[in-house]
This record gives C-alpha cells, structure tokens and sequence, in this order.
C-alpha cells in the first residue's frame, strides 16, 4: 500500500513535467532523472514503513500487530491522503501562505488518524476489504521494487563511477 | 669543525623561514607565482540578474536609482548599446557563457541545457586552466550549465551560498548535479505546483515555511528576497557581502562569475528603500500589445517603482562592495565587469521578462568594465552583444580567441566601433530545443534601426508580424515604421529571415 500510493503520487507527477522535459531532454537523460526519483521513493517509502513497524513493536500485541495488514493499512491511506492535502496547501510560492506551518494542528491531525485507525479496522467489513485490498497491492511492489533497485545502481553509478 | 655560534644560528632562522615558505606557496597552485603581474589579471563579472538598463540613472533613468553604480563608472568603460541575446535568463546567460546565440547552443527553455556536443565551448575552457576558475550562481538555471561546464571549472558555489534559509537539495550530489537539479529541485521538491515527492517534499515545505516565520522578523516589510521558485531566500547585504569576500579570496589569476539573483522578481527591498520613490511620476503611456499581459496602467507603474526601489537597494549594497575593493587595491589589479542576463519591462501592458516582447527594456542591459587601475569614464555608443564578452575575456587573459565564438571584441579593449553590424536577439522558450525555431520573437538591430519579427503566435494566426524603429530619433520605439514604409525594413528583415532559414536547415531533419 505504500509503494503503491507514493511512487503513483510522484509517476503522475512525472507525466504532468514529461512534456515539457521532452522539449530539451534526451531520453538518458529523463531516465537518469527518474533513476533519482524512484530511489527517493524508495527511502520514503521505507520511512512510512518504519511507522507501523514501530507501533506494532512499541504497542500490546492484541492493539497493533494482531492485526497489523488492516491496522497498517488504514493507517497508511489516512497519514499519506493527509499527506496529499498538505503537499496541495504548502506551495510557498504564494507569499503568505493560507497554510499554518504550526506544528500543533500536524499533531492534532497525527492523533486523530491514529484513533481513526484504530475505530475503524474494529469494524469486521471495513476490516476485511482493507486486508483484501491490500493483499491485491502487493503486485505493486513486484514492480516498483525491481525499478528501484535498477534506479539504485544507475544512481551509484552516476555518483561514484 | 666550524664554529657555530648563536649569532650564526640567528641569521640562518630567517632564511631557513623565508626557504619554508617559499617551498609552500610554489607548491600550492602556480597562478600565485604571477603575483598582481597584468598580464594574467584576475576577471570578475557580477552578473545582476534582471537588471534593464533602462530603469539605471546611469543610463539617463530619471529616477536617481545607480548613484554608485554611477561613481564606479567613473573608472571604468560604459557600453550604451549592450544587449542580451535574450529575455530570460537560460538563453542570455548561456549566451554569454558560451559566445554564441541561442540558436546555436539551443538552451532555448526555461530551465534547458546547452547542445551537449557543445559543452567544451564555453568561457572557463576559453581562459584555459592556467586560471583559477570559480563560478557561483543564485539562480538555479545557470547552475544546470555549471554542472554542464564541470570539467573546466575549478569551483562551483552552490546556488544557497550567502542564504539565510538554504534547502537546495541537487548541490549535495556535486558529482552529478544537471540531474539531481533536475530530479529534486525541478521535480521532487518543485515549488509553485504541489511537491512530487509525497513524503520527504512535504516534509521539507513544512521546514521551509516554519523557517520563513522566523525570516519575518527581518528588515523586509514585504517579505525577504528569495530566488524566484526555488528555496533560496536571503538578505541584499549577505549576497553582496558574499561576493565581496569571494572576490577579495581570490587567487591570481581567477576569472569568477558571479550571478547575484536581484533585482529579479520578487522585488522587496529593505525598509530603508521600500516607498523611497512614491513620487506620482508615472512614464508615457505606450499603447497595450497584443501579445502582452494586457496589465492597467496602474500596475505597471506599482511594478515599476517596487522594481526601482529594489534597484536602489542593490545599489546602495554595491556601492559598499566598490568601497572595500577600491580600499584594498583590488580595483588595481582586477578586471570588473557588471552586467546583466536579460532585462525587465513595465510598458504596453506587461511587467515582466516572461513574454514573447522584445522592446528595449527586456534585452538591454547594462555593461560596465572596470580595468585594471582605470581612473576615467569611456562611453561606447555603438551596438555590442553579450556575446562580445567571451572573446574579450579570451582576448584579455592572453588566450586565443576561439574559431566557433560568434560575437566580437567589445570597443575600445580590442575591438573596433562598428556602426553596420548587425546584433540578433530572440525568444523561443516554446519552441522545441532540437527542431526547427517556429514559434517566437526575432530581433535585429543594426545602426539606428531595429526590425522586430514575431514569428508564428496564435494572436496574429500564425502569420509572421513585423515592427521597425528607428532608436536614435524615437528610443521609446513608439513610432512602428514597417507600418507606413516596409521597404524601409526589407533589408534587415531579409538579413533576419535569411538567419533563421540558415539555423532552421539544420534541424529540417526532425521536422520531417
């Protein structure tokens, strides 16, 4: 699930800046750039997988890691769709920005997904599609990880060769 | 065995000391051996980007918005006429850097890079590496060229220096920076649109915003200056102050090209400046362009004077810059030159470099060369191009003048006044980089005339348009002569058609 919502994230993007990439990039070079892409959506989605890892560490068994597919599911879809309304509101290219760069309502917003997570993987159906969904969204990450590894070398490469 | 007193062992210690450190300073890089000799003089271009000529009092601007740029030019030669290749900073600076026009080297968009076979053509390579050679950018587009130039710059200044809030992310990987550039700060972590890397971008915007609630405090009633999409936001004394103290570090001899992002947009000048010419003077009115913002009267003036007062702000923290160069000598041994990539308009209804105009306020710019131990001011009244500079600067560091540089040397250090000469400008960022030039705006100025061509735009149904004035008895280019007398401009406008059909031949290939 969280291959899956951050590389899409950044692949849409991606084909929202291709066309003008196209005007003035060659294709080694847009595939380099992208070489550099999937890899920092590889360390970010290691990150957010360090989340309910550590949970289901740091919580009792019965509250996390019994049910750690639907829990971490649910978990993910709220923190990174928060995520997406904060990557749409923090764009400081307007002067003075709407969004507060206050850290209190980012811990409020923390809070009420973890209580939301938790209300709602209790419900049996919503528990159940959650762990269905995310079963089917492994095939994801037979594709992005391959990707990543390839971007990886191409990286080290560029850096070190 | 020789007596060894202790006067003897007084007398060899200054010598022993003096043999030491000789020792050390041949070891370090041989340009210290020329010490301040001119015939290897050390080369600085200040580049401030955005900076018309137009709006300078050094220029006859009537608002007194240079007063130091006007005492510097008391000792060193101005350039009346000096255009930019370009009107926005990719092409003009690459222009400049490189000695070509923009339809040889292709860095046509926003953002774009040199034609890759033509990255060894470049100024850096043409002083070759007897000099030391270090170049520093703010705004990020020069940057991409740097990374292209790597293998003949000695040091690259990442874009943050000088900054008071720094989150560049392409300079941490400086083996490789065209694409990490591109990768993070075009993409990943892009501004003006929402961050393509969910997670790690966020993040780094939340840090940057909490930053500028801290930055507010400062001395900027309208924010503090930052470098156009980019989080670079910084103070007009740092930058200056920076560039102070990397000139003042050089060794002999360097050549540093310096590219100081003011007086480009956003203009916020200090407390100090902010409202210094609310004075109700308001230009002639020009009549609105169909190509343009279509922008009321109003604004542009509002533009205007914000643009000013900035202007003046970076004026006044230059002025510090000559004091401490002149003080310590450095004027002496030093070829200064100040210039800019490409210009700013605030007529016929648009305020800004980022339109298909090409009216004398987006292209010309000033040019101010300080040589070394100059006491007197040298007027050039004759056209010269920022290509000019490349060959100059070979001509002046003793290096050849290379075969595929296009421009010439400027008047009165090498070169000679040519009235007849013709100088192009252009503007195709819409225009594929590698195709043939479609879409844009062509310019040719040759003695008093300039023959303005816009070539394929929606608003004139794709049918090329013309316009033609006469600089020296209408400057405000007010008065379109094609309209009344197109015979008038058929010779330039030949000589232009003529030039974008011989550049368009090499690219017929991919039209096909």
């Amino acid at each position: 699930m969280i291959t899956l919502v951050i590389y899409t994230w950044t692949i849409l993007w991606f084909f929202w800046k291709l066309p003008s990439w196209l005007y003035f990039l060659n294709a080694s070079e847009i595939g380099i750039a992208l070489a550099y892409v999937l890899v920092t959506n590889f360390v970010e989605s290691l990150l957010v997988l360090c989340i309910p890892v550590f949970l289901a560490l740091v919580l009792p068994r019965k509250w996390f890691l019994d049910l750690f597919v639907a829990r971490g599911t649910c978990l993910v879809l709220f923190g990174l769709g928060y995520m997406i309304y904060l990557a749409r509101e923090v764009q400081t290219k307007v002067d003075h920005p709407a969004f507060s760069y206050r850290l209190l309502p980012l811990a409020i917003a923390a809070v009420l997904i973890l209580m939301a997570t938790f209300l709602i993987s209790r419900i049996g159906p919503i528990r159940k599609i959650l762990e269905a969904f995310s079963d089917r969204a492994t095939i994801f990450l037979y594709v992005f990880m391959p990707v990543s590894v390839i971007s990886m070398l191409v990286v080290l490469v560029r850096l070190f060769a | 065995m020789p007596k060894f007193n202790r006067r003897d062992f007084l007398k060899i210690i200054p010598a022993a000391v003096s043999a030491f450190m000789l020792s050390n300073l041949a070891s370090r890089r041989s340009f210290l051996n020329n010490g301040q000799s001119l015939s290897s003089p050390n080369v600085v271009i200040i580049v401030f980007d955005a900076m018309t000529a137009r709006n300078l009092s050094l220029y006859g601007y009537r608002r007194k918005t240079t007063p130091h740029f006007e005492r510097f030019a008391q000792r060193a030669t101005v350039y009346n006429a000096h255009y930019s290749t370009a009107p926005f900073t990719t092409p003009g600076t690459a222009s400049l850097l490189t000695g070509v026009y923009p339809w040889t080297h292709r860095a046509i968009n926003e953002a774009g890079l040199i034609a890759r076979n033509m990255v060894e053509r470049n100024l850096f390579h043409a002083v070759s590496n007897k000099y030391y050679r270090l170049a520093f950018s703010q705004n990020m587009w020069p940057n991409y060229f740097f990374g292209q130039f790597h293998q003949n710059i000695d040091k690259i200044m990442p874009p943050e220096s000088f900054s008071i809030i720094e989150q560049v992310q392409g300079s941490r990987f400086s083996q490789d920076l065209v694409n990490s550039y591109r990768a993070f700060d075009d993409f990943l972590f892009q501004d003006g649109t929402p961050p393509a890397s969910l997670v790690l971008g966020v993040t780094e915007k939340i840090m940057l915003g909490r930053a500028l609630l801290q930055a507010k405090e400062r001395d900027y009633p309208i924010g503090v200056p930052r470098a156009g999409n980019y989080p670079i936001f910084f103070q007009l004394k740092d930058v200056l102050a920076g560039v102070k103290t990397t000139i003042e570090k050089l060794v002999t001899p360097s050549l540093a090209y310096l590219h100081c992002f003011p007086p480009h947009d956003p203009y916020r000048p200090t407390k100090k400046f902010t409202r210094l010419f609310a004075d109700d003077w308001s230009p002639e009115p020009k009549p609105d362009h169909i190509l343009g913002d279509h922008l009321q009267k109003q604004q542009l003036d509002n533009r205007r004077q914000a643009y000013d007062e900035y202007i003046a702000n970076l004026d006044f923290e230059f002025g510090k810059i000559i004091n401490a160069l002149a003080k310590q000598g450095i004027l002496e041994s030093t070829y200064i030159i100040i210039t800019s990539d490409h210009g700013e308009l605030f007529e016929r209804g648009t305020s800004s470099h980022v339109s298909p105009l090409m009216y004398e306020g987006v292209i010309h710019i000033p040019l101010i060369i300080s040589a070394p131990g100059q006491k007197t001011r040298q007027d050039v009244y004759t056209p010269t191009s920022s290509l000019d500079l490349l060959p100059t600067i070979a001509r002046l560091t003793n290096n050849e003048i290379p075969a595929w540089a296009e421009g010439e040397l400027l008047p009165l250090l090498g070169g000679k006044e040519d009235a007849n000469r013709s100088i192009f400008m252009m503007d195709a960022k819409k225009n594929p980089a590698f195709a043939p030039l479609s879409t844009g705006s062509y310019v040719v100025r040759k003695g008093r005339y300039k023959l303005i061509y816009y070539k394929g735009y929606p608003q004139y149904k794709g049918k090329g348009h013309f316009e033609l004035y006469d600089l020296d008895n209408d400057p405000e280019e007010l008065n379109d002569l094609y309209l009344k007398n197109p015979d008038l401009g058929r010779p330039l406008q030949d000589e232009l058609l003529g030039k974008i059909e011989a550049v368009n031949s090499k690219y017929e290939h991919i039209q096909q």
